[in-house]
């Protein structure tokens, strides 16, 4: 039973990193906004490692189901706004619907471009949020290139002063919880005989098709789980969180560039990995912008070059290595 | 115990294979010779279903498996080792093995078929503990035949064994085949152009040529008949 539970005890930095980032939020005056940024960058990190980190494939439309889980929470509370009673219940309804919108899209993306290899697939993802957010501006789906905002709703349902404290606090919390979800499933995968499948065909797919190894299934399910945990992001820190939302803005493909750097800077393919690339990501990023503002890209691009060159696993893979025989091996996954 | 009849395949509009047809007896080793591009390891490819056949049927103890999706044909207990050594660099010898466990059928056998690979493969258990990429190329290709062993199969297919070996170590690959037919009783279906050591190994040969099949019989018939050894063989 216990070595049963040691399986899990990598978890533990993981939620510590997140508990000690609540902390600070709420305790330190004015930390609350950057904690909340930090844990998101973990959030999508830890998502998107799921397809990127164990697959090796680089999706390249990610921020696509980002912003189709937005849509997912908007168009709940602006279409159920008039039941009477519904209220917390329509957050959940948007939750559900932000991970069926983007799991839907995610099996449809999937289905054609999972077909294709490596690069293949990577140029076969770029145009996918360009696309969508065309179809969408384009067929005036939703509102078209207007958006939708439904902050006058969202208070009709909650009161002005309870939507002012889901948009502020509870927002974020509910990132947090999506955040940990995220690493449980990466760690249950990581376990299970997923993880070895996932594995395998990551350093080398022919050679885990002929081990017997469905090799498109497994793609797939990553595929699906990570585009649905992120698409629930979304829809939390985007649509639950601003109460509005403009297509140009949830499509923008620098935030796939952000999950990306955050992956690789972190260690793909590990738990801790995400954490870490967030962290140092996001803290660098808010850094730069205050001291040097606007030259922040400039700053950050040869530091992403330094630190890829010098660290290929990312930060924790190196970590990893020095920890091996040690105590802390058992946490560090 | 595998029956391929008129198969045909090939990439995109380009056909490879003019339907070849081939049976392995059981307990034996059937060889298909032939030098560089005739589609010896298309032929492969397609039975084991990495490339999807045109036409022609493929059977296995005697079910129909020519639509059959890969995974599923390991679980019946076909085996492939890849041309090129399509091994798991980043992971240890011990690893690569217990991963060619991974169906089913195979993992509940997962230690015997871990003692016999040892036994056959003796260095591998000193390897064990070592990423697969540093390994010679020799014990590569050991790894390669030990992992799908552990698929614990019934029909072994190799692509071009001894590739890039040095001479002292194909022969040791000829023996090992040898010992995989004699000791475990395993059917071997091998594909080479070194056409000398799989003709000393094998029971019954098929020789391919621009995708047909051009000739087969016992690897006497075969070595007694100068018009097949020159055209196709060169030897």
């Amino acid at each position: 039973m216990s070595s049963k539970i040691a399986r899990y005890y990598p978890l533990i930095p993981v939620y510590a990193a997140y508990l000690i980032l609540f902390l600070i939020g709420r305790n330190v005056t004015g930390m609350w906004q950057l904690m909340a940024m930090l844990v998101f960058y973990c959030a999508i990190g830890q998502a998107f490692n799921i397809f990127l980190g164990m697959t090796g494939y680089v999706d390249f439309g990610y921020v696509a189901f980002m912003g189709i889980g937005t849509y997912g929470m908007a168009l709940s509370i602006s279409h159920l706004y008039q039941i009477e009673g519904l209220g917390m219940w329509v957050i959940l309804i948007g939750a559900v619907l932000a991970i069926l919108m983007s799991g839907a899209l995610s099996v449809a993306v999937g289905a054609v471009a999972l077909r294709l290899r490596g690069a293949y697939f990577a140029i076969a993802t770029i145009g996918v949020n360009e696309g969508f957010r065309f179809l969408i501006e384009g067929a005036k789906i939703w509102g078209g290139s207007e958006g939708i905002i439904f902050s006058g709703q969202f208070t009709h349902i909650f009161g002005r002063k309870t939507a002012s404290l889901i948009s502020t606090t509870w927002a974020d919390i509910f990132v947090i919880l999506v955040a940990c979800l995220g690493a449980f499933v990466t760690l249950r995968f990581m376990l299970g005989k997923i993880g070895y499948a996932l594995m395998a065909l990551r350093e080398d797919e022919d050679a885990a098709k002929v081990m017997g190894i469905n090799v498109t299934k497994y793609k797939i399910i990553a595929f699906i789980t990570s585009a649905s945990l992120v698409g629930l992001v979304a829809a939390f820190a985007w649509g639950l969180k601003l109460t509005y939302l403009f297509p140009d803005e949830i499509f923008d493909i620098s935030y796939t560039v952000e999950c990306i750097i955050i992956v690789l800077l972190g260690g793909a393919g590990t738990l801790l990995g995400p954490v870490a690339g967030a962290l140092i990501y996001g803290l660098s990023k808010y850094w730069l912008t205050i001291i040097l503002p606007g030259f922040q890209l400039l700053i950050f691009a040869p530091i992403i070059i330094v630190i890829v060159v010098a660290f290929p696993e990312g930060v924790v893979g190196v970590l990893k290595r020095r920890v091996r025989g040690t105590v802390l091996e058992k946490f560090i996954v | 115990m595998l029956r391929v009849k008129d198969l045909e395949s090939g990439y995109g509009p380009m056909q490879v294979l003019w339907k070849p047809s081939l049976q392995t007896k059981k307990g034996a080793i059937t060889s298909l010779l032939g030098p560089n591009g005739v589609g010896k390891s298309t032929f492969l490819s397609t039975v084991f279903g990495s490339v999807k056949p045109w036409g022609g049927s493929i059977y296995y103890e005697e079910k129909d498996v020519t639509y059959m999706p890969t995974h599923k044909k390991v679980e019946m207990g076909l085996a492939l080792v890849p041309e090129g050594k399509h091994l798991f660099p980043e992971m240890n010898v011990y690893e690569n093995l217990v991963m060619g466990a991974y169906v089913k059928k195979a993992s509940r056998h997962r230690e015997e078929s871990l003692a016999l690979v040892y036994s056959l493969f003796p260095v591998l258990k000193e390897r064990s503990g070592q990423l697969a990429g540093s390994l010679s190329g020799g014990e590569q290709q050991m790894v390669t035949v030990g992992r799908a062993l552990m698929t614990k199969p019934q029909l072994i297919m190799l692509d071009e064994p001894s590739q890039g070996l040095a001479p002292l170590l194909v022969q040791e690959v000829f023996r090992t085949i040898q010992k995989m037919k004699e000791e475990i009783g395993l059917t071997v279906l091998l594909i080479e152009q070194n056409a000398d050591a799989s003709l000393s190994a094998a029971d019954f040969v098929y020789i391919m040529h621009e995708g047909r099949i051009k000739a087969k019989g016992s690897p006497e018939e075969i070595k007694g008949s100068p018009e097949i050894r020159e055209a196709y063989l060169g030897i």
